[in-house]
Order: C-alpha cells, then sequence, then structure tokens
C-alpha cells in the first residue's frame, strides 16, 4: 500500500517549552491502514495527532525540524482549511469539540464548510447517521445526550467529511464501558465498509488492538516501537517496562509463555485467546492420555 | 418541557408549525407598540393578549413565575425613582409632602406609564423564549439574511454562557471538597471570595476556547483564505417552509403595526388623555 503519511526526523517544540514534545520522529503511515498509537501521558500522542492534521503549526507556536508530509505534500503547503478536509480529527473531549445546536446542524456544519450542496448533504447524512445509530437523537442538542452519544456524534460529524484520514484522540477517554464498546463498534464498522485510514490514540488496548494493523509505542517524545500488532506484542518485556498494560487475554498468554505452558503467538482478541486456550486443554490432555497408556 | 439554552419550551406545540421568521418579526414588532401607545389599560391588554398566545402555545404558565420578582423589583425601581426621587416640579400638581420630599401626580402617572410599557416588550421577549428553540432563533436570523457569523457568534455565545454555568459548578464543588464554602457567608464575605471562583473559571475558559477554535479547524471551517470564502448550503433552512399561513400572519403583523400608527398619530388616540385608567386613578388618589 503506497504511504499516505510521512514524517522524516520530525521534532516540535511548543514555544517557551526546554524540552521538545516529540524529537526526531520517523514514521510511514499507509493508505488504509488502522494504527493504534499508545503511550504514557506526556508522550506526544497528541502533538503527533496535531502536527498531522496541521493544527500544529497552523494553531500553535513553537519551533518544528524536519517535515510532516499528507498525501505527498508538506502540512504547510496546505492552505488554510484545506487539510482538515483530508485529515479528520477526534477529540477526548466530546463536550468541547461541539459548535452547533442540534446534533443534526452538528453533523453538518463540517459538510456546509466544505461548501456541499444540499442534495450531497443529505445522502451524506442519511450515511453517518446510519453508520453511527445517530438517527433517533438528530433533533436533539448535543449537550443533552449521553457522553458515548456526544462522541459518536463527534465521530460522525467527521466521517460525514469523508476525510481521507481520520484521527481520534484518546475518543473513550471520558467514556463508560458501554459507551467505549459503541464507539469502537462504529470503528469496527469503518474499518469493514470504508477504505479511510484511521489513528486512534488510546490507554485503553482491549477495544484498540483487535482492530489495529499497527502499532506505534511514542515515549518522551520518540517512537519507540513500530510494528504490525503481532509483531509489536513480541516486544512485552519492553511493553510492560514502559508501563503499557496490554490487553488482559494477551498479558495471560504472556504469563503462560513465560512458564513455559505455552509456546504460540499472543492473542489479540478474547475469540481467539478462547480458541488458543481450548487447543492448549486438548493438547494438554492428549498428551496426558499418552503418558497413562505408557 | 423542554430546558433550552434561553428557558423552558413546551415539547409540543401548535406555533412550531409556524416559520420562525414570524415568531421573530412578532417578537421585534410587537415589543414596540408600547412605544405608541400610553395608557396603561392599553398596555395590559396587550399583556394579557400575550399570556393568552402563550397558553394557546402550551407554555407552561408556572414559568413565569420566575418573572414576578423581575416585574415587582423594576416597576418598585421605577416608581422610587420618579416619585421619591422625582425632584421639584412646581407646576405639577402637589398631592403630598414629606419634609422635602414631593410627590406629585403627574410622576405617579409616568412611572405607571413607563412601567407599563416596559411590561409587554418584556413579555414580549418572554413569550418569543417560551415558545423557540435554539435553532429557530438561528433560523430567523438567518432568514432575514443575517450573515452565518453573525448568527453563529450569537448561537455560540448562547451554548458558551451554559457552559460557563456548568464550569462554575465544577469550580465550585471542587473548592468545596478543598473546603472553601461561600454558602451562608455574608455578601460582603462573598464579593471579598469571588475571586477564588473567578481565576479557575477564566483559566477554564481559556482551555474551552482553545479546544473549540481546534474544533472548528478541525472542522473545515476557515477564518482567512479561499476556504473561507465558500457558499455555505445552510441546510438546517431546508426543514423549514415559509407556507400561505406564515405569510398571512406576517400581513397581519405588519398591518397591526400600521394600525396603531394610525391610530396614534392619524387619529391621535392611545395618547395620556384619553385613559380612561388614569382618570379614575387620578381621582381616586385626590379624592
Amino acid at each position: 500500500m503506497p504511504s499516505l503519511i510521512e514524517l522524516q526526523n520530525y521534532t516540535w517544540r511548543y514555544l517557551h517549552t526546554d524540552e521538545p514534545a516529540l524529537k526526531e520522529v520517523n514514521l510511514t503511515i499507509e493508505e488504509g491502514s488502522f494504527v493504534g498509537i499508545i503511550g504514557p501521558n506526556g508522550a506526544g500522542k497528541t502533538t503527533l495527532a496535531y502536527s498531522i492534521n496541521g493544527l500544529i503549526p497552523g494553531q500553535y507556536r513553537g519551533i518544528k525540524k524536519g517535515t510532516v508530509h499528507v498525501a505527498g505534500r508538506e502540512v504547510e503547503a496546505y492552505a488554510s482549511g484545506s487539510l482538515q478536509r483530508t485529515v479528520g480529527m477526534v477529540f477526548s473531549d466530546p463536550e468541547a469539540q461541539f459548535t452547533a445546536m442540534t446534533v443534526e446542524d452538528e453533523l453538518v456544519f463540517g459538510m456546509e464548510n466544505l461548501g456541499m450542496t444540499i442534495a450531497e448533504i443529505r445522502e451524506r447524512l442519511e450515511w453517518v447517521t446510519e453508520l453511527t445509530g445517530l438517527r433517533s437523537l438528530l433533533e436533539k442538542p448535543p449537550y443533552e445526550i449521553s457522553g458515548g452519544q456526544k462522541q459518536r456524534v463527534a465521530l460522525a460529524a467527521v466521517l460525514a467529511m469523508t476525510p481521507d484520514v481520520m484521527i481520534l484522540d484518546e475518543p473513550t477517554s471520558m467514556l463508560d464501558p458501554l459507551s467505549r464498546q459503541q464507539v469502537f463498534d462504529v470503528l469496527g464498522r469503518l474499518k469493514q465498509e470504508q477504505e479511510n485510514t484511521v489513528i486512534v490514540i488510546e490507554h485503553n488496548l482491549e477495544h484498540l488492538v483487535p482492530l489495529s494493523d499497527r502499532m506505534i509505542l511514542l515515549y518522551e517524545g520518540q517512537v519507540l516501537l513500530e510494528a504490525e500488532t503481532r509483531a509489536f506484542f513480541r516486544e512485552m518485556d519492553l511493553l510492560l517496562d514502559k508501563y503499557i498494560l496490554p490487553p488482559g487475554v494477551m498479558h495471560f498468554f504472556f504469563e503462560l509463555l513465560h512458564t513455559g505452558v505455552y509456546a504460540g503467538t499472543l492473542p489479540l482478541t478474547i475469540e481467539e485467546a478462547a480458541e488458543k486456550l481450548a487447543q492448549l486443554f486438548k493438547e494438554r490432555a492428549a498428551a496426558l492420555q499418552e503418558q497413562r497408556h505408557e | 418541557m423542554r430546558k433550552t439554552l434561553l428557558g423552558y419550551v413546551p415539547d409540543e406545540s401548535p406555533i412550531y408549525s409556524i416559520h420562525p421568521f414570524v415568531n421573530l418579526l412578532f417578537m421585534l414588532v410587537v415589543s414596540l407598540f408600547p412605544m405608541f401607545i400610553a395608557p396603561p389599560e392599553w398596555n395590559f391588554s396587550l399583556i394579557l393578549l400575550l399570556m393568552l398566545l402563550m397558553w394557546f402555545s402550551r407554555v407552561n404558565m408556572r414559568t413565569l413565575r420566575i418573572y414576578i420578582p423581575v416585574a415587582v423589583s423594576m416597576g418598585s425601581i421605577i416608581l422610587i425613582s420618579y416619585t421619591l426621587f422625582g425632584g421639584t416640579h412646581p407646576e405639577y400638581e402637589l398631592l403630598w409632602q414629606f419634609g422635602g420630599i414631593r410627590i406629585y401626580w403627574e410622576r405617579i402617572r409616568d412611572a405607571l406609564v413607563v412601567y407599563f410599557r416596559i411590561l409587554p416588550m418584556i413579555f414580549t421577549m418572554v413569550f418569543f423564549l417560551s415558545t423557540s428553540r435554539e435553532r429557530d432563533v438561528i433560523v430567523a436570523m438567518r432568514s432575514v439574511r443575517v450573515p452565518f457569523v453573525v448568527t453563529y457568534v450569537f448561537a455560540m455565545a448562547l451554548r458558551a454562557a451554559g457552559m460557563v454555568m456548568e464550569d462554575f459548578q465544577i469550580v465550585r464543588q471542587a473548592e468545596q471538597a478543598r473546603g472553601f464554602d461561600s454558602k451562608g457567608k455574608s455578601l460582603p464575605y462573598k464579593i471579598r471570595k469571588y475571586v477564588m471562583y473567578m481565576i479557575p473559571l477564566f483559566a477554564l475558559s481559556l482551555r474551552r476556547t482553545e479546544d473549540f477554535t481546534n474544533a472548528l479547524v478541525a472542522r473545515g471551517y476557515a477564518f482567512t483564505g479561499k476556504a473561507s470564502r465558500v457558499k455555505r448550503a445552510d441546510y438546517i433552512l431546508t426543514h423549514y417552509h415559509f407556507g400561505t399561513m406564515d405569510a398571512a400572519l406576517t400581513i397581519i403583523i405588519a398591518a397591526a403595526f400600521i394600525t396603531v400608527l394610525y391610530a396614534r398619530y392619524g387619529l391621535g388616540l392611545f395618547d395620556l388623555e384619553s385613559s380612561s385608567f388614569l382618570t379614575w386613578l387620578r381621582e381616586l388618589i385626590v379624592s
């Protein structure tokens, strides 16, 4: 797949700070991939997202070194307001990102900014409300709905603009488990049905890992690890050393690996783990039976 | 009832079938009526008409109680400033004198006239806010070609007011949790310590502003350049249709306004001398 986003020796330091938020970052994100970015607070995840979306250097002052290319063009080469048509962004605080008085207006706002016609808006609105399950909420003010619904509205508002790249900056950090599941359900459908490049920054890996094609670990402004998801979690010792807690099932199998009970790859989902565990039990049972026969 | 940023509106109301422009026009035009009508009884009749319209629009009349303190305090301030602090007017009819304070009939009359002019204006605004959802207000403004930026700033100002109130509650609760609570304390203490709320609230507002700007940019809104000159589809206007009923109501409102103007300046009606209420009141006080 061709690369859509390319960062080369990229360093960004906010004005009036001593240390760069991102240091010498080299990164390539392929078109149509689903990328998970993880790392502790202050690692530079949001700065990275803003750098790809053009909010940096557009809205923030600082010192930049290196390059950030999106769709083959340096982010600064995009005219004001045009990069955001290629890279959509969903922020962590759903409340703070609403720009309209009803859910419908919120979904429509971005499309109007793109200069779409009423017929186009109507068509996309139909599609996006079906995808995100928001049809019944269109008339409601966005500040009156639940946290999960709010974040789905924010997601839908960006989706409606059909950007090539979607960045979600800790989209579930303020949500309860059910709402978190609902947001990731939408992302799951998006991955299955659309060809967008999706970048999700998350602390909670339970939902992120099964969807991600690639994972990136940011630590103190640097890319410490970047790999295909399964290969990424082979570096479990490094991840645990950096206090990155893998999903429960993965951690469990990692412990089994350590004790020598299990020797395969780490499962990414509960379903996969259940299969592997069943297989393990079967093998164990067969081995025990063999021992008895002998 | 549904809570909006402007107040409470009914869930269902016959007025929702009317185009928001008509509602806005009603508010703007009818609130001007008292300017041309001096007799308090006519303005009082307008208040009754507005209350009837509210009842017809299924506005919860109990919510009007929140305006009673405003009406009473406003009336008291007007009456006191016109009578006790009304000055010396030898040309006026003196009713009572308490030391240096002289109470004249004309000043009482003027206070009543002013009060009953302001009251229907407030009622018209209350009627508008009690029957208009936030979106209706925006649609009304856009349908009279108010620029998008102006309507947007208005909408966001409404929203910001709600957010500041929420933030204030958060700050207050956080400070209560840390042992600071001005509840039950004297007013001077509250004023002195108000800075304890204002500083975090100000800091929060700055952060909100940054978040909001980022959200606007992320939604493709451009403040400058080619993208800022994009022709907007104004999709929400497609939900509203200006029908025959709306046209008829617009004509009725305009006709009513012209009638009031004609009655006032053409026929000389609605002046102070024609007020039977004021004549009755004067006789009552003087006798």
